[in-house]
């Protein structure tokens, strides 16, 4: 017999309910007890319920009496109604399946509750619709602390945010520059038969109409190409490091960052470091497949102490540990991740890493401090705030690139949103230390 | 150790009903042992030895998260304790994508020797319980599928087929 693929996708969902972990963490071992042909059902239902949970949980909530204690059970009842609401499965059948998994998962006794709550859901649709439609975390399909959060931070622009985040993101490449040039792999792609178009603010950047596993990009193995979203391609840019120079990617891993700086200009130093050995075997990976190399440190960078020489950095680039909120379409189980409290423990955390890294930097050098984040609080404000305590920091963030207009500019540093132009949310403050 | 091939509906040497085993031998052990093996590999929670064309009645099932509740049955047989029927939405290795719900007794007996021929009993119920019948009726050369309509039964079947010939 196989295994239930619905009891898999309910338990990845009830231990993101639990904060047990991330999708991309949970869902590969998920994928491994379920037959290959139902592992793009698999995925989908785990990324689907992810996505719309915020508005699942109130449906569920107006048919509850109260909570479940089991989170298998909330987790089987979102499942349920994300199919019933988001998938062409017909209702029948998503309704009988789901009250399976709960057998296979050993919840005889939630069988009742759920098939009730399933028929509930279906019988009371569109009255339930109606009723949750001036709700704004029903409206924006975000948690409302979120909701609450990117409205006050971005007034006019919010819906257009929401509306991104609940899309599915493009597949965009990084060209290795060194090896190829970005006309030259178009012209490769075509060939392939994939279509494709050149990014219009990264310069070796291109966007697949239609995403695809690496394997049939070509020459993916060999290094002619990453996968990395425009706004992170980025980074390589702005911090712009000069030949042979000493540079250090203080938060590296999984080394997208680490790897485009050294196409960009193979002649530097490149310290590369991150706190997770097991994220660190991932950067690795990455070097060796773009034929690079870098040295490589486990350790803080906020504790300089363990691991430092003693010799300051030309250049550094810290893409600090942050709420991901800028990347929600690609991780849309940072609505289940997140709580409030979270924002202000990642901002002390980021002017921590910020003071430390400081220290490293010559004089004259620049620090490019980087977040996937969309809420001020962790960007600008604390930019802002370093400038004001730190003399010799300024921003030089440009406002322009190659010309162009990027981003929304902030009391410091640009801040780049999702539904601008194609790319994911970003921060980026370049600052200078005086000489 | 060796995976094996695991055959797929509508194949016909599904359907020859497995003979007892008489004598527990060690070339028994090494089967038990590779179909663990393609069992976990496929991946799976319970296979007949007619799955992987050996005619024997043997059957091996493992319904733990992370395979540690490995069980092998040689020569089982089932006692219904509970008449109760229990559905559940089945799904097989040799017929694989689909699922379907069957309705079987909820709690059974199982009397079956061990990989050292020594017999035992155990008690099953809910999903250990749907496997193990479903399993044994690989051995009668029975599968899942015989339970729901023929429409549906046909509709998997020509769908299986197609993609056998597609891998042909």
């Amino acid at each position: 017999m196989s295994r239930d693929v619905r009891a898999e996708a309910a338990r990845v969902v009830a231990a993101l309910l639990e904060a047990q972990g991330s999708l991309a963490r949970l869902l590969p071992k998920a994928e491994d007890k379920v037959e290959e042909r139902d592992r793009p059902l698999l995925r989908e239902l785990c990324y689907g319920c992810a996505r719309t949970a915020p508005r699942l949980q109130l449906i569920a909530a107006k048919l509850l009496r109260k909570t479940p204690s089991d989170s298998l059970v909330s987790a089987l009842i979102l499942l349920g109604l994300y199919q019933l609401e988001y998938t062409r499965i017909p209702d029948h059948a998503a309704i009988s399946a789901t009250v399976n998994a709960a057998r296979s998962l050993k919840l005889d006794r939630a069988t009742g509750l759920i098939n009730g709550v399933l028929r509930n859901a279906l019988r009371e649709s569109e009255h339930l619709q109606r009723k949750l439609s001036g709700n704004p975390q029903f409206s924006s399909v975000h948690p409302a602390w979120l909701q609450q959060a990117i409205k006050a931070a971005w007034p006019t622009q919010a819906s257009e945010i929401f509306r991104a985040n609940n899309t599915n993101p493009p597949m965009t490449l990084r060209v290795n520059s060194a090896r190829i040039s970005r006309e030259d792999y178009l012209q490769q792609l075509d060939e392939t038969g994939l279509s494709a178009e050149a990014c219009a603010l990264s310069p070796v950047g291109i966007t697949l109409l239609e995403a695809v596993p690496v394997g049939i990009l070509p020459g993916f193995a060999e290094g002619l190409v990453s996968v990395q979203d425009e706004s992170a391609q980025l980074a390589a840019q702005l911090l712009a490091p000069r030949e042979g120079e000493r540079v250090l990617d203080a938060c590296a891993a999984p080394g997208g960052k680490s790897c485009h700086l050294l196409e960009q200009q193979p002649s530097i130093e490149l310290s590369a470091l991150d706190i997770e050995e097991e994220r660190l075997d991932r950067v690795q990976e990455n070097l060796e497949r773009c034929g690079l190399s870098a040295q490589l440190i486990c350790a803080d960078a906020a504790a300089a102490d363990a691991w430092w020489d003693g010799q300051q950095y030309d250049r550094i680039l810290l893409d600090a540990p942050c709420s991901a909120t800028g990347v929600i379409r690609r991780n849309p189980d940072i609505k289940l991740l997140r709580r409030a409290e979270d924002i202000a423990e990642l901002a002390k955390l980021q002017a921590e890493i910020l003071r430390a890294t400081w220290a490293l930097l010559k004089p004259g050098g620049s620090l490019l401090y980087a977040t996937c984040s969309v809420l001020p609080a962790e960007n600008s404000e604390v930019v802002a705030a370093f400038i004001a305590e730190i003399k010799d920091a300024s921003d030089n963030t440009p406002e322009l690139l190659h010309g162009k207009s990027w981003g929304e500019k902030q009391v410091a540093g640009m801040q780049l949103l999702p539904h601008n132009g194609g790319g994911d949310g970003f921060y980026y403050a370049l600052l200078n230390k005086a000489e | 150790m060796a995976k094996l091939e695991i055959l797929e509906f509508p194949d016909p040497r599904l359907r020859e009903i497995a003979k007892p085993v008489a004598k527990v031998t060690d070339a028994h052990r090494q089967l038990l042992e590779d179909m663990f093996e393609t069992m976990y590999a496929a991946p799976g929670i319970g296979l007949a030895a007619t799955q992987v064309n050996v005619h024997e009645r043997i059957v091996v099932v493992d319904i733990s998260e992370d395979n540690s509740e490995p069980l092998a049955f040689i020569n089982p047989e089932i006692e219904v304790l509970e008449e109760e029927i229990h559905q559940y939405d089945e799904g097989c290795l040799s017929v694989p994508g689909f699922y379907e719900t069957v309705e079987r007794p909820r709690k059974v007996r199982i009397k079956a020797l061990d990989r050292n021929g020594e017999p035992f009993a155990i008690e099953a119920e809910g999903l250990l319980a749907v496997c193990i019948q479903h399993e044994v009726d690989h051995l009668d050369g029975k599968l899942f599928v015989d339970y729901i309509s023929p429409l549906k039964r046909n509709r998997i079947r020509s769908k299986l087929e197609k993609s056998q010939r597609r891998r042909a």
